[in-house]
């Protein structure tokens, strides 16, 4: 029994299981109660509509666009603090106790807030995702930082390193597996919140706002659209990353 | 004059005329509990130019300590330490060391970790990568100049870093057990390499070890320390030309007779406390 | 070491202080309009006005059942399912693909799915929470089992240990952490998506306290809202770190 599970096509065939039995399921329950519930096949019609009308490619860029956006704010921002406050123990004092009670926060939960300040729009959205990517940054490049082992600012002394080479030569190599790390949850959270603000603000476009408007006129085929694009493009993203990690991590030995 | 002088003789001149260390009352304690502790007690020791001193001794004797006081990597102590009369301060690009793992950045090739010693050195940026290439080559490891740490093999790793820190052409070279988490066969090949590698740039090297033969293998003199606190117990004249034979007899004579030092007197009756007891065979 | 302690303890204090201080004299400086920002006695003020009315406790109150409803149900799931896929390979085989698909979405994408089969009533705020308690718990418990070293087996297997006896001394004992560190993420994820949710769609709940106040242009219960919300949000966060460290103290001592 093991050895057979061992091979791929009898994995696939065992893994396609559960999702056919669900959406069989999903079919019978379709006919019967018909309104609410869209069978499958109404999916992938749905699927077709929005391909061709041009909705759901304006809706993944406009999402797409507020979620690097916001990475591209908050994650710079983020790795560049932490990484002051590794090195630095005053800016750690400084900023520390400021940073670390505003993250305690529910990212979402500062919707309201900055909504209140700047209006519900465009501003108050990058706002909440760019913060969403600069707490993860900030926090994994602190560690990175802080995390670099004495053994190596011991060679650093050796051979006589100025301040700055010790940064440049060092401590910024060595924190850059976290940082990476750090860079990588940013991106996760910024879609994340991209997705939730876009759902509660629902204004302009994008895949949040789209969900929103299935949800209110009744249109789970859209919905369920809608959540698949979602997901399929966070696997991509992510997996981009992973890549673009390992490339940059060349120097680390291989890793499972 | 030579019309070509050979890079490598010039620079073991150089390295041959200086490179005396000094160390005379050396004394230090480590806060332990809040109490201070003796780890080093009135170390007095001469080291000539161009000489290799082994020190051995049971762990917890104060050697490493010794190497990073002489290194400047720890500059808490009282008496004195000399290198060529500066008195040791902080840490300097006239004394290498190379620790036991070997440091080496693992985010950069070997080339560039041997570089980046150059970095705060005189040397003309042009020359740089000349140096570097004859260090590597120094220490076998032509062909290895784009691998990362990771991709070598610990006795190559080990070299990389002897390179390393003989590329600033420190007047003294301090070893801390630098082939100590080598496994017996490498160990053996790489104290060959270093035993070339001394003969061939001359410059002082002190090396911390527990490993007697090696030790004796190596050293013009061997140091022998005792622990609690740390003293010199005894120096032992290695007389002896390089290169030797492992199998020379005084080496062996010599060996059995530090292994009889170590292991006996006042160890003696610490390491019977420290025998283990079986309680229920005893009872039976 | 009453001392030491003592002053780590004013440390701790030293930061949300100056914090409080720092917010104070910011408004008192006139630099910020009211509608912008209230000193924290203001807020502070309209947290005692709400808890007399019993306003903030009926909020707080309904957060908290919610989160601890859905995620008892929800952790508690994902413990078992995540142990099944471990300790099965066909159940891995067989539903791990569908897990792993289901876990790219993000837990708020399915708050409007929900929305349209549950309402916008209790069972739907606490299928949010369970269903975001539910993936990491899952994940956590099947690293949890599946990183116990092979070793460790052998070990059993030369002291003849039962199979009981191999869960009760080995297993359970070895995944205890990673299974706690997932409780304590799952714990915190269930919260961040509740406080979502209770924003798009409750009638009451710290969520909706923030968002009524927006709505109103209370700025005062807008920060009183999110003070909460963060308070709550590091309580949760360090007392599940608390019993973590408790529970494991044998990997450090």
């Amino acid at each position: 029994m093991k050895d057979q599970l061992a091979r791929w096509p009898v994995r696939l065939v065992i893994g396609l299981v559960a999702p056919l039995l669900l959406i069989f399921l999903w079919q019978w329950q379709a006919s019967a109660h018909s309104v609410t519930f869209a069978p499958p096949v109404a999916v992938a019609s749905a699927l077709a509509e929005l391909l061709r009308n041009g909705d759901l490619l304006r809706d993944t860029l406009a999402t797409l666009q507020r979620a690097f956006t916001g990475l591209a704010i908050g994650a710079p921002l983020g790795v560049a603090a932490g990484i002051a406050m590794g090195i630095w123990k005053p800016v750690d004092r400084l900023l520390g106790p400021l940073l670390h009670a505003l993250r305690q926060v529910p990212m979402i939960g500062w919707l309201p807030l900055i909504g209140l300040w700047f209006g519900v729009g465009e501003g108050t959205e990058l706002i909440v995702v760019s913060m969403s990517a600069f707490f993860p940054s900030m926090l994994n490049s602190h560690a990175g930082v802080a995390q670099v082992e004495r053994r190596y600012l011991e060679v650093g002394g050796i051979y006589r390193f100025t301040t700055l080479q010790r940064i440049r030569f060092i401590l910024l190599p060595a924190a850059m597996p976290l940082v990476l790390t750090g860079i990588t949850q940013a991106l996760a959270f910024a879609w994340i919140s991209t997705i939730g603000t876009e759902l509660l603000t629902g204004a302009g476009s994008g895949l949040g706002v789209a969900m929103q408007t299935a949800q209110v006129q009744q249109r789970l085929d859209i919905m369920l659209v809608v959540i698949g694009v979602t997901a399929a493009l966070g696997f991509l993203i992510n997996q981009l990353f992973r890549r673009l990690r390992q490339s940059l991590l060349r120097w680390q030995p291989a890793q499972s | 004059m030579n019309p070509h002088p050979h890079a490598r003789e010039d620079l073991a001149q150089a390295a041959a005329s200086r490179g005396a260390l000094t160390v005379s009352g050396l004394d230090k304690s480590f806060d332990i509990g809040g109490k201070p502790r003796k780890i080093l007690d009135g170390i007095n020791l001469n080291v000539r130019p161009g000489e290799f001193v082994s020190i051995v001794g049971a762990s917890g004797c104060g050697k490493s300590t010794l190497l990073r006081l002489i290194a400047g990597l720890d500059t808490d102590y009282s008496g004195e330490l000399r290198l060529d009369g500066d008195r040791i301060a902080t840490t300097s690009l006239d004394r290498g060391i190379v620790f036991q793992d070997h440091r080496l950045f693992p985010w950069m090739t070997l080339e560039q970790n041997v570089e980046l010693a150059l970095l705060n050195t005189d040397t003309p940026k042009s020359r740089r990568a000349q140096i570097v290439a004859d260090h590597i080559a120094l220490v076998n490891l032509k062909g290895f100049e784009k691998a990362y740490p990771h991709q070598l093999s610990g006795g190559m790793a080990q070299r990389a870093a002897i390179a390393r820190a003989l590329v600033t052409e420190p007047k003294l070279l301090l070893l801390d057990e630098p082939l100590g988490a080598l496994d017996a066969l490498t160990r053996v090949h790489v104290q060959n390499e270093l035993q070339r590698i001394w003969m061939a740039q001359r410059s002082t090297m002190v090396m911390v070890t527990h490993d007697v033969e090696e030790a004796l293998y190596l050293g013009d003199r061997v140091i022998v320390m005792s622990p609690n606190p740390g003293r010199i117990r005894r120096i032992v004249e290695v007389d002896l030309p390089h290169p030797r034979d492992r199998r020379a007899p005084l080496l062996h004579r010599l060996k059995d007779e530090i292994l009889a030092e170590l292991t006996s007197g006042a160890d003696a009756a610490e390491s019977a406390d420290n025998l283990v007891h079986l309680p229920s065979r005893e009872a039976r | 070491m009453a001392f030491p302690q003592g002053k780590a303890v004013a440390a701790a204090w030293a930061a949300p202080v100056a914090l409080l201080a720092l917010w104070q004299v910011a408004c008192l400086s006139g630099l910020f309009p009211p509608q912008v920002l209230v000193p924290p006695s203001v807020v502070a003020q309209a947290l005692a006005d709400m808890a007399a009315s019993g306003e903030l406790q009926r909020h707080v109150g309904d957060s908290l059942y919610r989160l601890l409803v859905g995620f008892a149900i929800g952790a508690g799931a994902g413990m078992v399912f995540g142990a099944a896929l471990a300790l099965s390979r066909l159940v891995e085989a067989v539903l791990s693909p569908l897990f792993l698909t289901l876990w790219q979405v993000p837990v708020i994408a399915f708050v409007p799915l929900m929305v349209m089969f549950l309402g916008i009533d209790e069972p739907f705020k606490i299928a949010v929470v369970a269903i975001a308690a539910f993936f990491p718990m899952a994940l956590a418990t099947f690293d949890g089992i599946r990183g116990v070293p092979r070793n460790w087996f052998d070990v059993a297997k030369v002291y003849r240990l039962s199979l009981l006896q191999l869960i009760r001394r080995i297993l359970l004992p070895a995944t205890v952490p990673a299974v706690l560190t997932g409780l304590r993420i799952s714990l915190t994820r269930a919260w961040v998506v509740l406080v979502a949710a209770e924003l798009l769609a409750a009638d009451s709940g710290i969520g909706q306290m923030m968002e009524m106040g927006r709505q109103l242009f209370q700025i005062d219960v807008v920060l009183a809202g999110v003070v909460v919300s963060g308070l709550i949000g590091f309580l949760l966060d360090r007392g599940a770190r608390w019993v973590e460290s408790r529970a494991t103290r044998w990997r450090t001592a």
